[in-house]
């Protein structure tokens, strides 16, 4: 361990951390532009220089490792000075668009200006501009507009160091270097949006936020993606009530500082929503019924029948599953699937820079697993469904792409159907009873990552209507059953009976999910997943 | 002269770039002896002989060499720096014309003594004949076993490859220069490491200049001693001049560190054309700070020049005479570095264009009274380790030595904007930025 004094405070950081980290710790942020904790350093944006007690020189703090007994002065007066020079070097070409600029609000510029630069110029020239490169789509998802480019190469870097792929460069030289894609083939990765993550400024942004929202009035809430098994981190930036934007947040253990384009995208997807009431269809026709009448018709078709099918979802959280478990699968003995697809393959770079594959299309496979529900895939899901003839609850109509197809309503043609669905499908078309799903982005609830972390995944909105989290559907249709009292129920609650009698979590505490990044799951059960 | 000619002894010479007149002159010897001798002694005997880096840093070329650390399981790598592309230098290109297999024996001896079985030359592209010399002469001394596997029956192997740049300046710039050989653009590297410890492929590596190596030939068989004696005490041997502007005479002459820029401009070049008055004179290349007439009786060696304000450097000496227009010779300065920056940091990037901008305007009767403190600006925090690479410095340093010896031309310039100073000059060919911009590959 090094001892350091950083503005007059003592840090004690590892060998090797440079001096922007080692600020951090001490509570103090050293600008930065070029500098991004997930690529290599490069040192030339020139703004994080910081004076060091006996170098002549002021030092980029990106670049410089933390020695035993350095002196640093990230606040000296050379070092303002400098920092305000190299401000007004990069704001000197840079267009004052900031009314127009969709970074605007998140823009590194802005910020540091208002913080370190100097409220006037001595630029008198004109700007430099990139004609025909102001609107540019350099991908399916990328808009770069090269005027508002600081040169800082990050999002180079990313498609070099991170995607592997090598989609763009920097083409001419000095001040008319621009950036474009490689031998002018698109920036089409999967995960090139991220790009636009990266850039410190509106150079490059993400077409499909684009002038949807100003960042400053939407709000934000830490979730999970719910795209594949990995589960990255995600922010969801929701404004009234509308889902407009996933971006990656940060965990070195599972996504690094990226996401996939395909998880990215699912965003405006929570959006869509044809149910947003109970409804009961019989022979006389289709009519609203509460929520109280749809619990105790679909309670009474479950017992008529000794041998109810229950088809569960990957896609619920760990404490729907456990309630699954607990209440239909064990005290009422019915048959529960979970239905399982491969789906796309996904891959993402952690923050030590190792691929993590998904292993299939679902958010909580590996919980389902560890709480010993059985997955099935679509051949053996169509086989127990077109087999039996007892009444069929399917508690999530988007659990599999074949439950959404016309062959599925085929195959369930005949039982007696309840379906909780958000979007209208063939099989909710057909079903005696539709009920209404809250959305990922309406529920809360942990998950665990084909990686065996455990996560919490945060509600961001109430549900829309009168649909309902999984959860909460599962512990009143428990109490109709006579399984269940009638208490006060919640994820915690859940959560807190499951770490007590699953060993996959135990000594796990919600509260310490809602403060930490993540939690492995307990050694026994990582060979189960 | 007032000495024999020791790099330049060939000129003249008619078929002097043949590997049979250089052995006429005792070629290769310099070569056999270093074999026979340890690396560590040839080492001690470049130190002895205190020959600095004839690029422009004037870093001593012994001393380089010992940082390159011993018994790594990596290979060690010899660059020769022939990307000799600074304005008001050509001496370079001169060595290779002159006398290519001086240059060769140089890197042979370098290579052996910093244990190196590969060197690369690498020369400026624009340097089409040059290159095609040294083709030829690697080839004859290959054959002749003084390159190639077991040179001279030693054992010793060693192969010289030749990288030819691509157009841009910034690769003279070592780590910029080691980017280009692994086939990357150039761009300067953070340091440390240096290329002694981590240079091209990853590996420890030395990078001369030419003229630096073409010593190395003439202190190995002489003796540092021999060497040490010529110049001054601190710049010893002798330096190749290169002479441009309004003397009589321009081109390259030797002449022994230490000689005074009078002795270079009136003797050597039959002093300033048609007997005009010396205005001002860069002394070492373009990026050297300029100096005023009445510094003529400096000494050209790196010490003395130092002491006068301005840099020995590549000793490019550029002379200018009184019908020199000073913002005219800023701007066209400034026009080669801003079109040369490599466009890496935010200060040289941003501020070579803008203070060219700014100059260019003066120049073009339409300065402002704030364009001087602005410049002075620019020049402050783009210079000074303000950048990775010295090329900040390079512009900086020519922007606040013009202020400091002609700032009054460019207050006139200004106080009389409205008069249009300067319009019997030609104008430049500067970059519209619109116009270079639509005519580069973007306009697609």
């Amino acid at each position: 361990m090094i001892t350091a004094m950083i503005d007059g405070q003592q840090v004690i950081v590892a060998e090797g951390t440079n001096i922007v980290e080692a600020a951090l710790k001490t509570g103090v942020e050293i600008p930065t532009y070029c500098s991004h904790p997930g690529l290599s350093v490069v040192g030339q944006c020139r703004i994080c220089f910081v004076e060091i007690e006996g170098m002549p020189r002021l030092v980029t703090a990106c670049s410089t490792p933390v020695q035993d007994d350095m002196v640093i002065f990230t606040n000296s007066e050379r070092v303002r000075e400098a920092r305000a020079a190299v401000m007004e070097f990069l704001l000197e070409n840079h267009p004052l668009d900031c009314p127009v600029c969709d970074q605007a609000g998140e823009c590194g510029l802005q910020d540091y200006s208002v913080e370190h630069g100097l409220d006037t110029t001595h630029m008198i020239d004109g700007r430099r501009t990139f004609p025909g490169f102001e609107r540019r789509t350099i991908g399916p998802h990328v808009i770069q507009n090269q005027n508002r480019c600081i040169h800082c190469t990050r999002c180079i870097r990313f498609t070099t160091e991170i995607s592997e792929t090598a989609d763009l460069t920097m083409k001419s030289r000095g001040n008319h270097s621009y950036i474009d894609t490689f031998d002018g083939a698109p920036l089409d990765n999967p995960w090139s949006a991220c790009v636009a993550d990266v850039c410190p400024v509106g150079a490059l942004t993400v077409q499909e936020f684009r002038f949807r929202a100003r960042v400053w009035h939407l709000e934000e809430t830490g979730t999970v993606c719910p795209g594949c098994s990995i589960g990255c981190n995600v922010n969801l930036g929701h404004l009234d009530g509308v889902v407009h934007r996933f971006v990656p947040r940060a965990n070195p253990e599972i996504n690094g500082w990226w996401m996939c384009d395909y998880g990215r995208f699912l965003a405006q997807g929570l959006n869509d929503r044809d149910i947003d009431a109970p409804l009961q269809r019989t022979d006389d026709g289709e009519r609203a019924i509460s929520w109280e009448g749809a619990l105790a018709t679909l309670a009474a078709l479950l017992q008529a029948s000794p041998k109810p099918l229950v088809v569960a979802s990957a896609n619920f959280s760990n404490e729907a599953l456990y309630s699954i478990k607990r209440n239909l699968l064990e005290s009422s003995g019915m048959v529960v699937v979970v239905p399982v697809d491969a789906g796309g393959q996904r891959r993402i770079k952690n923050g030590r820079g190792e691929w993590i594959d998904g292993i299939d299309a679902h958010p909580n496979s590996t919980g389902a697993s560890h709480l010993g529900l059985a997955a099935v895939d679509a051949v053996v899901l169509e086989s127990y469904i077109r087999d039996g003839d007892g009444p069929l609850l399917i508690l999530d109509a988007h659990a599999h792409p074949w439950l959404e197809t016309e062959a599925a309503a085929a195959a369930a043609a005949g039982r007696p159907t309840a379906v909780m669905a958000r979007r209208r499908t063939p099989v909710s078309d057909a079903a005696s009873l539709v009920l209404p799903l809250a959305s990922w982005a309406e529920t809360e609830g942990t998950y665990t990552s084909s990686t065996g972390i455990v996560q919490l995944a945060r509600r961001a909105l109430p549900p829309a209507g009168q649909a309902r989290p999984p959860w909460e559907v599962l512990h009143n249709l428990a109490r109709q059953l006579g399984h269940e009292q009638q208490r006060i129920m919640s994820p915690r609650v859940l959560f807190a009976e499951m770490a007590a009698e699953v060993g996959a979590f135990a000594g796990m505490t919600f509260g310490r999910l809602m403060t930490e990044a993540g939690m492995p799951v307990h050694e026994e059960a990582r060979g189960v997943g | 002269m007032t000495m024999e000619p020791i790099l330049l002894r060939a000129r003249g010479d008619k078929n002097s770039r043949t590997l049979g007149s250089y052995l006429k002159r005792g070629g290769y010897k310099a070569l056999a002896k270093a074999i026979a001798m340890d690396p560590e002694e040839v080492i001690d005997e470049v130190k002895a002989s205190g020959v600095r880096g004839r690029g422009g840093a004037g870093f001593p070329a012994g001393v380089k060499w010992s940082f390159v650390p011993k018994d790594l399981a990596k290979p060690t790598y010899m660059i020769c720096n022939a990307d000799e592309s600074e304005p008001g230098t050509f001496k370079d290109r001169e060595l290779i014309l002159v006398d290519p297999h001086m240059v060769l024996e140089g890197i042979a001896i370098a290579s052996y003594a910093i244990d190196a079985h590969t060197a690369y030359i690498y020369i400026r592209g624009e340097f089409v004949r040059e290159t095609e010399i040294l083709v030829k002469a690697i080839s004859e001394a290959r054959r002749k076993r003084y390159l190639g596997s077991d040179i001279l029956g030693s054992g010793y192997e060693l192969e010289i490859h030749i990288h030819r740049g691509a157009g841009a300046y910034i690769c003279g710039e070592e780590t910029a220069l080691i980017e280009s050989i692994e086939g990357k653009r150039g761009l300067p590297r953070l340091k440390p490491p240096f290329p002694a410890v981590v240079g091209v492929f990853g590996c420890p590596t030395v990078v001369n200049n030419v003229e630096t190596l073409a010593c190395v030939p003439h202190i190995i068989e002489r003796g540092g001693a021999w060497f040490a004696a010529i110049g001054t005490e601190r710049s010893t041997g002798t330096k190749l001049f290169c002479v441009s502007g309004h003397v009589e005479r321009p081109g390259v002459y030797e002449a022994p560190m230490g000689t005074t820029f009078r002795e270079i401009i009136e003797e050597f070049c039959g002093g300033v054309r048609g007997g005009r008055e010396l205005k001002a004179f860069i002394p070492g290349g373009s990026s050297a700070p300029i100096l005023p007439a009445d510094r003529i009786d400096t000494p050209a060696d790196f010490e003395s020049v130092a002491e006068a304000g301005s840099m020995l450097g590549s000793g490019g000496v550029i002379v200018m005479d009184d019908t020199v227009d000073m913002v005219w010779a800023l701007e066209n300065l400034l026009t080669f570095y801003a079109h040369e920056s490599c466009g890496q940091c935010t200060p040289c990037r941003e501020g070579s264009d803008w203070a060219l901008d700014v100059v260019r305007r003066i120049r073009r009767g339409q300065g402002r009274t704030k364009d001087i403190e602005t410049l002075q600006r620019i020049a402050r925090f783009a210079s000074q380790g303000m950048t990775i690479c010295p090329l900040g410095d390079a512009f900086c340093l020519p922007i606040t030595s013009f202020l400091e010896h002609f700032g009054g031309e460019f207050e006139e310039a200004i106080a009389g904007a409205e008069q249009s100073v300067s319009t019997h000059l030609p104008v430049l060919p500067v970059r519209s930025d619109q116009a270079l911009f639509e005519a580069e590959e973007v306009g697609r």
